[in-house]
């Protein structure tokens, strides 16, 4: 208690040294006098007496530092006097304050926004879950990219066989879109994406409902439970519409309740609504997840379900397709903590944030550089202020200290600051994504760990930036500063330039960086990229969703593609499975007489399209035909190659001679209708047609099939749109479909440039965020070289007087200073297009075909930069060009 | 910066609020001056501390609230500082010297065994 009280009443003190130090000196003088009466009355002289009263006392000024120690925190007490004192001296200069601030705001900013997506996507657990620490996944292991379900039967042999995790729950990677139909009306069919989970899925998460209840472990098959976004957005969330039933697609369900607001489930996918999972929705894609016991920790329940995997019964074999051994490795299942990333595709992710941290980690070392260097800089002004106190015996550690101070509190500026601004950045990088063709939740919040970053990020880089200039400021010989002006030693100077190099080094870094992204997007938007995505529309359908089949669906497609086609301004139109930009299709091809496989099968992608996608896309056929409505599941089985693929199975032969050639195709994909994978069949090669050039990226281009639509019926297409005007045509389309087929929704609709892919949409991000940061980054840079070049120009105006005397001209002046600052940008330049080389290397599989050493954007690059340097020295040349000779060696 | 120091000095300072405590228990309000020749009065050796050594000690116990401090003019009509003990004071003068007997006793009988 007494303590406490104690330790308050000292902070009080340090915030309010108030009264308690004029009251000490009265009680000691007042102590001095009673001592000195006392000594008087013994007969001493009253001068006698004083001095033995101070001796009697000890020293006067060490009695008040130990009152000061114990009435308060002197370190504290420090602390407060250097924020005063730095915050007087950064509102002295109010410029430098304002540039050193924003430059750091936009370093930092970016750096947390950044941080914000790590943090969102890599390291938290999707919101609105209970108990988060003892979610995990189950995951498959196969030792490649992406993401391996795991199948029902095994979920089943995981939930019975695991004794460390209790509510193991399975969900569906995909939402599957189903078509909501309102009996009343005429709005037609509407599209909804649901997820298809285990009934124990919301008990496992520990999500709650907002209205009604969620699903119980032993629920009928024919319930559902809403999103919260989707009772508000569909029902004005009323509470009423639990109790009554949705007709989804060909089913009645009866709606249970909602869940609560902030869960939109486990994943970034937020589905409409969630289903249960039975035999007529298989999970096409099953994930599993569940909760640790009590007790039980990471490293014992990664055991025991690695145990489980080596022994879980395995996939039954696609026929004829991989070899025992391979087939059991596939078989390894491993235990990481919930994310909303699946974990086979988080080092995707985590691989395109690495990318994004590199970049703005740039522009935050140019920010700390700039700011380095004109710290360094006041440092040279304020060092007869910096002798003088240490002539009086402040110690250095004190004056690092409050140097730092400084440094430290424009860092902290600027950290807050950046806080604010990466809200702006997150709502901008964010507007940049495109539209998704399925609902997803990438809200970006910044929690409590994003504020420790943020907080984190200001603090290390203000004792990094600052601590040179501060060491070097603090190292000060005292007497030769007091003595003579002069204006700093010369290992100052090369500090500066090497400031000034690295800053210009890095900038130009990432104005390159960015350059080729901008490059590489540009390519990507347009026939670059091996197709023509102007003006073309794209619509999602599900013709399950309608009710269709093998028998009546081709049907359908081909008098949808017919009337398409017949729509004003539609130039041409096809059907597909994927488009040219996104979700192509995984194959196995078995190639008799293949060079490189001994009859084994080789991995392939594709696509199955309508006749007519070709020419529709503009990609050209360079030998053979394209499908013709001739190809029908009654004739012979075809195939067109893609170029590569042709010289991948048959070295030396021409395309021409690769027709009438047969390969046997095996697509990877599940048939939902029938729940098996499309046995493989022979095909002939009719035609090859020119690769897309996301295809021939990469070491090993994969090669590239095209099937018939009309010979190999699959439900989920892409109609394909060109417009001839101009003219945006997806609302045509949409009207088109409700008439044909009011029981079908269209799932998504988007301009074919729009949908880009994940590829293109990070390519954007990147290049937006390379792009905006590169400015800034060469602004700082051309800061840094005027604040290095008119220092340099102060530092010898004597010289230059000296130099003008004796008869230097103008030019010679010019070419001097020039000279000095240029050299800098040449350097910086340098070493930057040697860094920006192996950073384009890296960046290789995001360019689409540009080349890593673009002639290009390189050349623009050294454009730009000699123009930044030529600017910046302008101020400082035409300063040193006005120097008065008489007047520079008369003020020495 | 050796510990060993700072242990003496925590000692000390532990010893010298005690005695503060106990003196202005017994004596009643004095000021720092008096407070120091009484000291000096118990102590074997005479001005063996400074008597601005006392200043942290009072600040100290001020800060706790077991004295406090008023102005007020001597006999001889000088200004001085009385401080006197609290309420909190005296209760804490009596745990603070029970303690101290249980570890001075504590010290005498392990002194004792080892010799």
């Amino acid at each position: 208690m007494a303590s406490l009280r104690r330790f308050f009443l000292r902070l009080l003190s340090v915030i309010r040294p108030g009264r308690s130090e004029p009251d000490l000196a009265r009680e000691i003088a007042a102590h001095l006098t009673l001592l000195q009466d006392e000594l008087e009355r013994r007969g001493m002289t009253p001068d006698e007496a004083r001095l033995a009263a101070r001796r009697a006392f000890g020293g006067i000024e060490q009695a008040k530092e130990r009152h000061r120690d114990a009435r308060s925190f002197v370190w504290l007490d420090d602390a407060r006097r250097d924020l005063k004192y730095a915050l007087r001296l950064l509102r002295r200069s109010p410029v430098f304050t304002f540039t050193a601030a924003t430059s750091l705001a936009t370093g930092i900013g970016a750096s947390i926004t950044v941080f914000t997506a790590v943090n969102t996507l890599l390291l938290r657990t999707a919101p609105g879950v209970a108990d988060a620490d003892q979610l995990v996944d189950i995951n498959r292991t196969t030792g490649e990219i992406g993401v391996q379900p795991i199948l029902y039967s095994q979920y089943l042999e995981i939930r019975e066989r695991a004794t460390r995790l209790q509510h193991v729950y399975a969900y569906g990677l995909n939402l599957t879109p189903m078509s909501l139909t309102v009996e009343t009306g005429q709005s037609g069919a509407e599209p909804v994406f649901a997820s298809v989970v285990t009934t124990n899925y919301f008990a496992a998460l520990g999500v709650g409902p907002a209205v009604g209840r969620v699903f119980a472990e032993r629920d009928a098959e024919s319930v559902v439970v809403l999103s919260h976004r989707f009772w508000t957005r569909r029902f004005n969330a009323d509470p009423a519409v639990v109790g009554t039933a949705l007709r989804l697609t060909d089913r009645l369900f009866t709606v249970v309740g909602v869940a609560r607001k902030e869960f939109h489930g486990n994943t970034v996918l937020a589905p409409d609504v969630w289903v249960p999972f039975d035999q007529s929705r298989p999970l096409d894609i099953g994930l599993v997840g569940a909760r640790l016991r009590p007790g039980v920790s990471m490293a014992e329940a990664s055991a025991e379900i690695e145990m489980i995997g080596k022994t879980l019964t395995g996939d039954p074999a696609p026929p004829g397709f991989g070899d025992p051994e391979a087939r059991r490795r596939h078989m390894g299942l491993s235990v990481s903590r919930s994310s909303p990333i699946p974990t086979g595709v988080r080092i995707l992710v985590g691989g395109f944030l690495a990318l994004l941290t590199a970049i703005v980690t740039l522009v935050l070392v140019i920010a700390c550089t700039n700011v380095a260097g004109v710290l360094l800089a006041r440092a040279a002004a304020r060092r007869r202020e910096v002798a003088v106190r240490l002539a009086m015996g402040v110690g250095r550690a004190r004056l690092v200290r409050q140097l730092l101070t400084e440094t430290i509190l424009l860092f902290l500026m600027g950290g807050a600051a950046g806080l604010v601004l990466s809200r702006v950045m997150s709502a901008l990088v964010l507007r940049m994504l495109p539209a998704f063709p399925l609902p997803a939740d990438v809200s970006l919040t910044q929690d409590a760990r994003v504020v420790a970053f943020a907080l984190g990020v200001s603090f290390v880089a203000a004792v990094l930036s600052g601590l040179a200039p501060a060491l070097h400021a603090s190292n000060t010989d005292v007497g030769s500063i007091l003595k003579a002006h002069e204006h700093g030693p010369a290992s100052r100077l090369r500090l500066l330039h090497a400031f000034v190099v690295s800053e210009v080094a890095l900038s130009v870094l990432l104005v390159v960086v960015g350059g080729l992204l901008a490059r590489a997007l540009g390519r990507a938007g347009s026939v670059d990229q091996g197709f023509d995505p102007r003006g073309v529309d794209v619509a999602s359908l599900d013709l399950s969703l309608a009710g269709y089949t093998t028998a009546n669906g081709t049907a359908f497609m081909r008098g949808l593609a017919t009337r398409v086609r017949q729509l004003p301004d539609v130039e041409s139109a096809a059907l597909a499975f994927a488009t040219p930009s996104a979700g192509l299709m995984g194959f196995m091809l078995t190639v008799p007489g293949a060079a490189d496989a001994q009859g084994a099968p080789l991995q392939a992608v594709g696509n199955i399209v309508s006749p007519g996608y070709l020419p529709a896309m503009r990609i050209p056929i360079v030998a053979g035909r394209d499908f013709s409505d001739a190809d029908s599941p009654t004739a012979e089985p075809v195939a067109i190659l893609g170029e590569g693929a042709v010289r991948r199975f048959w070295p030396g032969i021409s395309n021409a001679d690769a027709l009438g050639r047969t390969i046997a195709v095996q697509p990877f994909l599940i048939d939902t209708s029938t729940r098996r994978r499309p046995t493989g069949a022979a095909a002939r090669v009719v035609g090859v047609a020119s690769d897309l050039v996301r295809v021939r990226m990469g070491d090993s281009p994969r090669p590239f099939v095209y099937l018939p639509l009309y010979q190999r019926y699959i439900p989920t297409i892409k109609l394909l749109a060109r417009s001839g005007s101009g003219r945006r045509i997806a609302g045509d389309l949409r009207a088109l479909v409700k008439t044909m087929e009011p029981k079908l929704p269209i799932l998504s609709a988007m301009a074919l440039e729009d949908e880009g892919g994940p590829v293109v949409t990070q390519l954007r991000i990147a290049a937006a965020i390379a792009g905006s940061l590169g400015i800034v980054g060469f602004l700082l840079a051309a800061i840094g070289i005027y604040g290095v070049t008119a220092y340099m120009v102060a530092r010898r105006t004597r010289e230059i007087g000296i130099r003008v005397a004796l008869g230097a001209g103008p030019a010679d002046i010019v070419r001097m200073v020039l000279g000095e600052g240029m050299r800098l940008v040449a350097i910086g330049s340098a070493i930057g297009l040697v860094l920006a080389t192996g950073a384009g290397r890296l960046l290789v599989g995001l360019l689409y075909g540009v080349p890593p050493i673009d002639p290009i954007t390189f050349a623009a690059s050294i454009l730009l930069f000699a123009g930044v340097g030529l600017a910046a020295c302008y101020v400082p040349v035409r300063r040193a060009v006005r120097v008065d000779p008489m007047g520079a060696l008369r003020c020495e | 910066m050796s510990s060993a120091r700072r242990e003496s000095i925590e000692l000390l300072q532990g010893t010298l609020d005690l005695i503060v405590l106990r003196a202005l228990a017994t004596m009643g309000p004095l000021h720092a001056y008096a407070l120091a020749a009484r000291l000096e009065q118990v102590a074997e050796h005479p001005l063996t501390l400074n008597q601005g050594t006392l200043y942290p000690a009072l600040v100290r116990l001020e800060q706790q609230g077991w004295i406090k401090g008023t102005w007020k003019k001597t006999e001889h009509n000088r200004d001085a500082k009385y401080y006197a003990i609290t309420k909190p004071g005296l209760r804490a003068l009596e745990r603070q010297t029970s303690r101290w007997r249980r570890l001075a006793s504590l010290v005498d009988k392990l002194l004792l065994s080892e010799g």
